[in-house]
């Protein structure tokens, strides 16, 4: 009986505590198809009218498609890269055992110690000076700060990865990069989701790099729409009127693809974190 | 085969090299380097690098900046709270997620949700609801309840910090959650059937079984949270932007450009070499910390 009892609180809390964690999005919700009287008057009511023309203003005022479009090309050609990169170098690190090669290892261990802040002047001179403070930039330097924990984990993988395979496929006949793409690469599949799980997130959200590189010029990503929305906006006052309707369209693309993927996100966090 | 891989290790390591070179260890380097001249941003009062040359100078002006100082303190109070709060709530939340059989799936992911976001939306989103639904509605003089302390948080520095680490739990909590939920999954079930033989109760169970076997999931969740708070950033410019004196060390290094004219890179760049020191300082201590635990415990 006792027990029965308890698991019942249980469940009351955690639903309690499940209200409380969602109360700011239904809150977002509701609050995106009101006006701003209507907002500031009541902002815990449902919408006396269901206007959807507060969203439709307000993706044409981040420009939603084409930002959208910038985001999502820029996470993906960064992940690429990241992925391409650091499964190469994991694995060579892992099967070299020359000095040279706990030398690379260390370094890019040891890189995750250092802040963005500390290198974010001197690479904006130095990018900027290579004519590279654009889209392609952006790409590299995500590029480059993925690659200390990708690595990791890939090293961590190709280890237990028996050398034996590699040497059938060298019998074979096979060359190290044709042997990796078609025999350890594939093998590597799930290190390979985690790694494109937490650089996605992160990238897709990332406000800092883009603010610095692009800025206020023409190739803004989502995030960056956003931030500028609200300081523009906020010149007059706090348009709430604008700011939840696009705050809400800037969300929806990423919960949606949690939703339809979050078994292997949840899973590609509990790995990144275990092995990391 | 060692002569295979030793052939092959340049070529293949090689694209890595290069990115982590040119994104991460010249910057790094000539940061350092920089933040020891008056540097300007675009170009070095006085010449070259070696004739703007200062010495500890910035390293000074930065010690002697209070914006700067009471963003260190204001950094470091934040990180402890925030620490403290987020891996209580996060072992919480794992433990009874892990405690029900119906539902565990849907709970989960309903704390999770939150950490999709970036900080920026939430920060926005959080800013109505700290001005508006604390200040009138719920805590306010005519709301629910009237709590005083919780009206007008983003107007005054303690209580703004107090709200950040509020907004932040909220999004960080679901995602360390995740790490203690596979940390206790992996805790063999006999080791709990033996100890309730010998008569264990509840909370003995936690002390003597979960915590010990939980310490590698403890380092992780700690090393993650500890770095995140450190260098947050997102959430800072929108809850109050660094008004009222709110300025994380993050952003005081980003605004430091703007605070003067011409803009003294060379002391933003001292304050960011500080900035990393403490990270890796924090960071090492905590890992050969719990690491021993760790081993201590096993």
């Amino acid at each position: 009986m006792k027990k029965k009892t308890n698991l019942a609180i249980l469940y009351v809390v955690l639903t309690v505590l499940s209200a409380v964690t969602l109360s700011p999005l239904a809150f977002l919700f509701i609050n995106s198809f009101k006006t701003q009287s209507e907002i500031i008057g009541s902002p815990t009511a449902l919408p006396e009218q269901w206007n959807i023309g507060y969203i439709i203003r307000a993706a044409g005022e981040i420009d939603f498609f084409r930002s959208l479009t910038i985001t999502f090309v820029v996470t993906v050609l960064s992940v690429a890269l990241i992925v391409l990169v650091s499964s190469l170098a994991g694995w060579i690190i892992a099967r070299s055992k020359t000095r040279l090669s706990s030398l690379a290892l260390y370094m890019f261990t040891a890189a995750m110690l250092i802040p963005f802040q500390a290198v974010m002047y001197p690479l904006l001179s130095i990018f900027e000076t290579a004519g590279l403070k654009n889209i392609t930039g952006l790409i590299i330097m995500y590029g480059g700060f993925g690659l200390s924990l990708s690595v990791f984990l890939y090293h961590g993988f190709a280890k237990s990865i028996p050398r034996g395979i590699e040497e059938a496929a060298l019998i074979d006949g096979a060359g190290a990069m044709r042997m990796f793409f078609s025999v350890i690469f594939p093998l590597m599949k799930s290190t390979t989701a985690t790694v494109i799980i937490l650089n996605a997130l992160w990238i897709w959200n990332d406000y800092l790099l883009p603010f610095l590189v692009i800025g206020n010029g023409s190739n803004r990503t989502l995030t960056l729409e956003l931030y500028f929305a609200r300081m523009t906006a906020g010149q007059f006052g706090n348009p709430w009127e604008l700011i939840f309707p696009a705050v809400l369209i800037s969300i929806v693309p990423i919960v949606t693809v949690f939703l339809f993927l979050q078994k292997y996100i949840v899973r590609g966090v509990a790995d990144g974190a275990v092995k990391g | 085969m060692d002569k295979y891989y030793k052939k092959w290790f340049l070529p293949v390591v090689t694209p890595a090299a290069i990115l982590f070179f040119a994104v991460i260890v010249i910057p790094f380097a000539a940061g350092v380097l920089y933040s020891f001249t008056s540097w300007r941003g675009t170009y070095f009062a006085g010449g070259g690098v070696f004739e703007s040359f200062v010495g500890f100078d910035n390293y000074i002006a930065a010690f002697k900046n209070p914006r700067f100082t009471n963003a260190f303190f204001y950094t470091v109070k934040f990180t402890l709270l925030a620490v403290v709060v987020i891996n209580v709530v996060a072992l919480v939340l794992a433990l009874m997620v892990t405690s029900v059989r119906q539902g565990a799936g849907v709970y989960r992911t309903v704390f999770f949700l939150p950490n999709l976001l970036g900080g920026l939306a939430l920060g926005f989103i959080w800013q109505f609801i700290f001005q508006n639904v604390f200040s009138d509605i719920l805590f306010g003089a005519n709301g629910i309840v009237s709590i005083p302390f919780l009206t007008n948080m983003l107007q005054d520095s303690n209580k703004a910090l107090i709200a950040l680490v509020f907004m932040v739990t909220w999004q960080m909590a679901g995602y360390m959650m995740i790490i203690y939920i596979t940390g206790l999954n992996n805790i063999p079930a006999d080791l709990y059937e033996a100890a309730q033989i010998d008569g264990a109760g509840k909370l003995q169970q936690f002390k003597v079984i979960t915590l010990p076997m939980l310490m590698p999931a403890i380092t992780i969740v700690f090393f993650l949270t500890l770095a995140n708070c450190f260098k947050l950033l997102d959430q800072n410019v929108a809850l109050t932007d660094g008004n009222f004196n709110t300025r994380l060390l993050a952003m005081q290094i980003l605004r430091t450009t703007r605070d003067t004219a011409p803009p003294d890179y060379g002391m933003a760049q001292a304050q960011a070499v500080i900035f990393f020191v403490l990270i890796a300082a924090v960071t090492l201590i905590q890992l050969s910390v719990t690491k021993r635990r760790e081993v201590e415990l096993s």
